[in-house]
């Protein structure tokens, strides 16, 4: 990887070659530009953000006809609105006239959506009904049917709501690869499944979206050493410090087999998930007759009740914690700012007494104020601050942690699995990243494309 | 008895108490901006009553026909929902040399103003509002600015400050926090 002066002449053109050149997964190598280009950024707001599948809110978000809820995908403002049929849509919130928002609430219930500019008025599918002085002062050429909102496609995973602009990116089911299996240990632990513990919050953080990303997608690492320390502090029992605290040290992570998605979490002893989550939540997760039926929906413990402090992340910028339940896409915002958008899920059958407590540790622990959260926003902002040097622009990062150490071949475990303690998934989703910034292509990017050159 | 969050915009109280009460309220909150600056948090603790509820709601733009839905229901989630014991943890980490979001500290300037005092049915219990503008710099180039009003109930107390806060709801002036995160108290 070239460090090389960038005197002579001028600034590098990001070729193929080029991007390729940023990640260099045999030698576990980063280069920090990444982080800071803004023609990478361009880049990535067309192939990557143009045609992943981002996250963009939980179905009981939007539970009834016209209810709906303003998100983004990627830095376009999206609405996402419950249809009369109870199928969903997205478009772009923007009235095809003169680009003006056609709906400039957060969240709501809404019969139509009107353009404050001229008056241009939608339905709630989207579609341009009403146009002022149509009659009198439109061309007859002119055709409300074609000029609605640009649409999105939508799906959803077990309640949760994803939004695609390419009409030729894999089914969202093929997206999530093997990763199934990690997410129904957040989503599907109940035949009734999860909701959301009502409302979003935002939150601006002056770092690239990358930073977090891979952070969820491979990194127990700074929770199991010093990230952390006084987060677990906060939480432990009134008389007891951090000598009493036994972090679990045994545990996997995985790396999807496309896509670049990772995952982790420890399997020796629960102290992780009680000191941030208290004891009857674990008593939930763990050993109640919640946990029973979550055993058997999901294959038995080691699917269940068994991993704890699990980390994941679904390439792009979807993130979360199964078990803490907190689930947060991180909104672009160039690429020395990301915007968060967190929310939080509960089996939708618990307990008053259960979802209680998961609000009130999670509000405690994971969110703006969070005593974990509060200490990763202030690593990644120092980290962006440094990028601001030359050098340290040009100086690669070791991502080598677990470098040839993961296997097919776990006892338990499906799929590609290491130590919990490791840099795989990370390295997963940095070769995704190349991946959908130097393949045009799904018939070269996409999962079958893929399986077919496996075999 | 108000409830934490009746109305996003409560009515005015329009009574005005005597100035010794209102210079005994407003003084005891110029203590606590003093110590929250100062981080003298153990002692800032002892402001707080057995009985607390600490609670920031989630804000929306929401047009005015909807604007009693602007602030999140107290059953939704929240910037903060705090009892007394996860208060305590809250100081047990800012104590640690570990909390690194606040360590090198904050440099905060609490402000507070605007105080309207409401006399309530129970000798000693006060409902308090107050406007704050809250300034934090961090680091070399951070400067966090928040403004909003808060909501207490506070009650006398045999401690040197006078009064114990029991409930106290803080509406910020903001619906996506502008800040990487709210490591500080309001």
């Amino acid at each position: 990887m070239s460090t090389g002066s960038s005197h002579n002449g001028p600034a590098p053109v990001w070729t193929r070659d080029a991007i390729r050149g940023l990640f260099d997964e045999t030698n576990g190598k980063i280069d920090p530009r990444i982080y800071t280009d803004q023609s990478i950024y361009e880049m990535e707001m067309e192939h990557l953000f143009g045609r992943s599948w981002l996250l963009l809110g939980h179905e009981t978000h939007v539970p009834k006809p016209g209810d709906f809820m303003a998100a983004y995908m990627g830095e376009d403002p999206v609405i996402l609105v419950r249809q009369k049929d109870n199928s969903l849509k997205v478009f772009l919130n923007q009235c095809r006239h003169r680009g003006m928002k056609i709906c400039r609430e957060d969240n709501g219930n809404a019969k139509a959506f009107t353009c404050s500019y001229h008056g241009w008025a939608h339905d709630i599918a989207g579609n341009l009904i009403n146009v002022p002085y149509e009659e009198r002062a439109f061309p007859k050429s002119f055709e409300k049917c074609k000029w609605g909102p640009k649409q999105a496609r939508v799906d959803t995973y077990k309640g949760l709501v994803f939004a695609n602009w390419d009409p030729e990116a894999p089914s969202l089911i093929e997206w999530l690869s093997d990763g199934t299996t990690w997410l129904d240990h957040m989503l599907d632990r109940s035949p009734a499944g999860t909701e959301v513990i009502g409302g979003m919050q935002k939150w601006v953080i002056p770092c690239n979206w990358k930073f977090a990303a891979e952070q969820f997608s491979c990194d127990f690492y700074h929770a199991g050493t010093v990230s952390h320390l006084a987060g677990v502090v906060a939480g432990l029992p009134e008389g007891t410090d951090l000598s009493d605290f036994k972090l679990p040290t045994e545990g996997v992570q995985w790396r999807s087999q496309w896509g670049g998605h990772g995952s982790g979490f420890m399997v020796d002893n629960s102290s992780i998930l009680e000191v941030i989550m208290g004891p009857k939540v674990v008593e939930y997760w763990t050993k109640g007759p919640a946990a029973k039926i979550a055993e058997e929906r999901l294959g038995g413990p080691e699917h269940s009740t068994q991993p704890v402090g699990n980390h994941m992340s679904i390439f792009p910028t979807f993130a979360c914690l199964p078990g803490i339940n907190t689930i947060r896409t991180w909104n672009p915002r160039g690429p020395n700012e990301t915007e968060v958008w967190l929310f939080q899920v509960v089996d939708r059958d618990a307990p008053a007494e259960i979802k209680a407590e998961y609000r009130h540790h999670n509000i405690r622990t994971f969110s703006a104020g969070g005593v974990f959260e509060q200490d990763d926003g202030e690593n990644w902002v120092e980290i962006q601050r440094v990028l601001r040097g030359h050098q340290a622009q040009r100086t690669p990062l070791n991502c080598q942690m677990g470098l040839g150490m993961s296997s097919h071949d776990h006892p338990i475990y499906e799929g590609k699995i290491g130590y919990v303690y490791s840099e795989e998934g990370g390295r997963g989703f940095y070769n995704q990243w190349v991946r959908m910034l130097t393949e045009p292509s799904w018939s070269t990017l996409g999962p079958q494309a893929d399986a077919k050159a496996a075999e | 008895m108000r409830t934490l969050l009746k109305k996003p915009v409560a009515p005015l109280a329009m009574e005005k108490v005597g100035p010794e009460l209102q210079h005994e309220i407003e003084q005891f909150y110029y203590r606590e901006a003093a110590l929250l600056d100062r981080r003298y948090y153990e002692e800032w603790l002892k402001l707080l009553a057995d009985d607390l509820r600490y609670y920031m709601p989630l804000r929306y733009s929401r047009v005015v026909r909807h604007e009693d839905e602007e602030f999140g229901p107290e059953d939704a989630f929240a910037n903060f929902d705090d009892n007394i014991v996860s208060m305590r943890g809250r100081v047990r980490k800012l104590l640690t040399d570990v909390s690194w979001s606040e360590n090198p500290a904050s440099k905060t300037r609490h402000t507070v103003s605007n105080v309207i005092i409401t006399v309530t049915d129970i000798p000693g219990t006060y409902e308090v509002d107050s406007a704050f503008i809250t300034y934090r710099n961090r680091a070399e180039h951070q400067v966090d600015i928040w403004a909003g009003e808060r909501r207490d109930v506070i009650r006398r107390a045999d401690n040197k400050y006078g009064f114990q806060i029991s409930k106290r709801t803080i509406l910020l002036d903001q619906s996506v926090i502008l800040a990487n995160n709210l490591s500080i108290f309001f």
